[in-house]
């Protein structure tokens, strides 16, 4: 059940939209595709999910090619796309009776699985207003519980957590995670690392149609990998100059804190012992970026 | 390809469009437009000799199917692109459901829309038919060749919705479409005329020049006391008018129309095929025809006449010359669209045309909705 994309190119026109990308997404995992606007993570999506032709390269879905069986891949994956619209007059339960009605399911199993999906989205009271009226958040939801009305064992999901308030973020990451532990393979595009980082187990970065490295987000990775800690202090004075003296990376930023880049958590807590060693006064000690927007900033850092 | 996805797409289209639009008040206003037309054509033609039945059945008809041409097209002119503009065309094609699915759906959504259209009209078809001078044959062959062209009618329109990004663009084509399939039949047909209108030699059975060449009155007057016998003959002579003893073959130039080579622009108007399926026959009264408003009746004799096109034999035009003394009465007389009416029908060539060219945009639709796209249109995105 896992997917295989091997150096795949798409073009509209002269635009070129996906360059190169590669990648494998495992069952069981959620892989995360993070990329800058515009390069190209929507329509590798629409290529994985069956609407668009790669110009070149592969796509294997759990062993199927979506452009000679569409039909076997369809039946296996839940593709949620990006901006999307619903069906004005219908109420969000019709909506997914239909969606259901078109992957053939049964119309008493179809309303026990709304039922049952709508708890999961969170819009049970929800159900027989108009989709029209829903917020975009919830019309997100919506969304959601679409792609999965088929039980599928691959999700494609683009960007799903834009215009979620917190909670609904939160819940959504659990219903990942979730999904993932019932071993299903689960590819999401975002930009909002902070959140990929807690529900990632893998990030692919993509920058300007190409697939620029895969980071694992284990434990590992969050303990050895490079991240910002802002340092505020009482001293800022001696703070600066007794960084620059071991020469830690570190740059001022706004309202006197100290940005310092430190190489995992090992590194950071010796660095907090030995600038309270030193008599400065630290007042706050904490990461300002995840170890993920590191990697994702220095990977796409050639944008500019 | 299923008959449960083409329900279930076409359930979907149904129920977005009794909820969405403002199809109650389209219906209303349509039936109160056809309630109207149909009352005028009763009060216009309510007259022994005019026979209301005939009249209304054509006015009716042709106020349906002018009415549908304008309102029909809108039914499926959007609902492809208008789909993909909303998001919501994508969604379906990654779910089991075949282009197909989609295609025939729409199809069947919007032609089950028309056709209730079209049944809101039969009351006002019954009562024409109350009137008299109909069959109820002929109504049902025509709501049935009308059915038909309706069916190709948002074909057409959702073949447009496919090949166009815009919404606004697949209208347009499709309103020239149905324009130029009444119009420019017509208009073609008109023009091509002159270049099938040749000067020829005729045979003609009638009376010819010479005779009224030998038959001018003298250049005398009449009055004067001092005319000849042999003037006085030439005056009688020019007096009295030809007797079918007159009448001979002879031949002569003329300019004749070979509309049988350009008649297949005709049926071709959807107009054309539901007159020509149906037209109401004419019948006498007291032994005499009357002169009823039947449009149908004359676009179908027309037609046919086209399509016969100029006689080869002889040319009767004895009768036309001969006053008095001459065997020719009322009895005798053909009409020649009657005449025409007995000939063979031209709407099979006209419906099959127009049922080729629905199937045909059909199949144009299937194809257009399928998916993996290989290339885009530019400027649209798929979701
Ligand atoms: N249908 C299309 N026609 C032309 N250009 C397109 C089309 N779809 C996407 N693009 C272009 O391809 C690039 C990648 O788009 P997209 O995959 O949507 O990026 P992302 O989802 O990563 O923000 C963009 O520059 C976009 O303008
Ligand atoms: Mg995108």
């Amino acid at each position: 059940m896992s997917i295989e994309v091997q150096g795949v190119r798409r073009a509209f026109g002269d635009v070129l939209a996906v360059d190169s990308i590669s990648l494998t997404a495992e069952p069981g995992e959620v892989t995360a595709l993070i990329g800058p606007n515009g390069s190209g993570k929507t329509t590798l999506l629409l290529m994985l999910a069956t609407l668009l032709v790669p110009d070149q390269g592969q796509i294997r879905i759990d062993g199927l090619d979506p452009v000679s069986q569409p039909t076997e891949v369809r039946a296996r994956i839940g593709w949620m796309p990006d901006g999307f619209g619903t069906w004005d007059a219908l109420t969000v339960r019709e909506v997914l009776h239909t969606i259901a009605a078109a992957y053939r399911i049964p119309p008493d199993r179809a309303r026990a699985r709304t039922d049952e999906l709508l708890a999961t989205v969170h819009l049970e009271d929800l159900g027989d207003r108009r989709a029209r009226v829903l917020s975009r958040g919830q019309k997100q939801r919506l969304g959601l519980a679409r792609a999965l009305i088929n039980d599928p064992s691959v999700l494609l999901l683009d960007e799903p957590a834009s215009g979620l308030d917190p909670r609904s973020r939160i819940e959504l990451r659990d219903v990942l995670r979730s999904l993932a532990a019932q071993g299903k393979t689960v590819l999401v595009s975002s930009h909002i690392l902070t959140e990929l980082q807690e529900v990632a187990d893998r990030a692919i970065i993509v920058a300007r149609g190409r697939s620029l490295e895969t980071q694992s987000l284990d434990s590992d990775f969050v303990a050895t990998g490079v991240a910002s800690w802002r340092i505020d202090s009482l001293d800022p004075q001696p703070l600066a100059s007794w960084l620059e003296e071991h020469h830690v990376p570190a740059n001022r930023v706004g309202g006197g804190l100290t940005e310092v880049e430190v190489a995992g958590e090992e590194n950071a807590a010796r660095l907090l012992a030995d600038l309270v060693r030193v008599g400065i006064r630290v007042i706050a000690f904490t990461p300002s970026q995840g170890a993920l927007e590191s990697a994702y900033l220095a990977a796409t850092e050639d944008r500019r | 390809m299923s008959w449960h996805g083409v329900r279930t797409i076409a359930a979907l289209e149904l129920r977005q469009r009794i909820r969405t639009s403002r199809w109650p008040i389209v219906l209303v206003v349509w039936v109160v437009l056809i309630g109207l037309v149909t009352f005028l054509a009763y009060w216009a033609t309510n007259d022994p000799d005019l026979r209301s039945g005939e009249a209304m059945y054509d006015i009716v008809i042709f106020f349906v199917l002018g009415l549908s041409m304008l309102i029909v097209p809108s039914l499926t002119a959007t609902s492809v692109n208008g789909d993909r503009e909303h998001g919501v065309l994508a969604t379906l094609q990654t779910t089991l459901l075949s282009p197909w699915d989609i295609a025939l759906g729409k199809l069947l959504a919007a032609w089950t829309i028309s056709v209730a259209f079209l049944a809101s009209s039969l009351p006002f078809l019954a009562w024409a038919w109350v009137e008299g001078g109909i069959s109820a044959g002929h109504i049902v062959l025509s709501l049935l060749v009308l059915v038909l062209v309706l069916a190709v009618v948002c074909a057409i329109g959702l073949m447009f919705s496919t090949l166009t990004a815009r919404p606004v663009a697949s209208a347009v084509l499709t309103y020239l479409t149905m324009g130029a399939l009444v119009f420019g039949t017509t208009i073609g047909f008109g023009l091509s005329a002159f270049l099938v209108t040749q000067e020829e030699t005729q045979q003609v059975y009638g009376i010819p020049e010479s005779w009224y060449e030998q038959h001018q009155p003298p250049d005398v007057d009449p009055a004067d006391p001092n005319l000849t016998p042999e003037q006085l003959e030439e005056i009688k002579k020019a007096q009295t008018g030809p007797t079918r003893a007159d009448c001979t073959t002879f031949t002569r130039r003329a300019s004749v129309a070979h509309t049988e080579r350009i008649w297949w622009m005709l049926p071709l108007n959807p107009f054309v095929v539901v007159a020509d399926a149906a037209p109401s026959q004419p019948r006498k009264v007291n032994g005499y025809y009357a002169s009823g408003f039947t449009p149908m009746r004359w676009i179908s004799g027309g037609s046919r006449m086209a399509r016969n096109g100029p006689d080869d034999g002889v040319k009767q035009e004895c009768d036309n010359y001969v006053g008095d003394g001459g065997s020719g009465n009322e009895s005798d007389y053909v009409d020649p669209f009657d005449a025409a009416q007995r000939t063979a029908p031209v709407w099979p060539v006209g419906l099959g045309f127009l049922l080729l060219a629905g199937v045909g945009a059909a199949v144009v639709a299937g194809q257009r909705l399928r998916t993996p796209i290989r290339r885009l249109p530019n400027g649209t995105r798929i979701a």
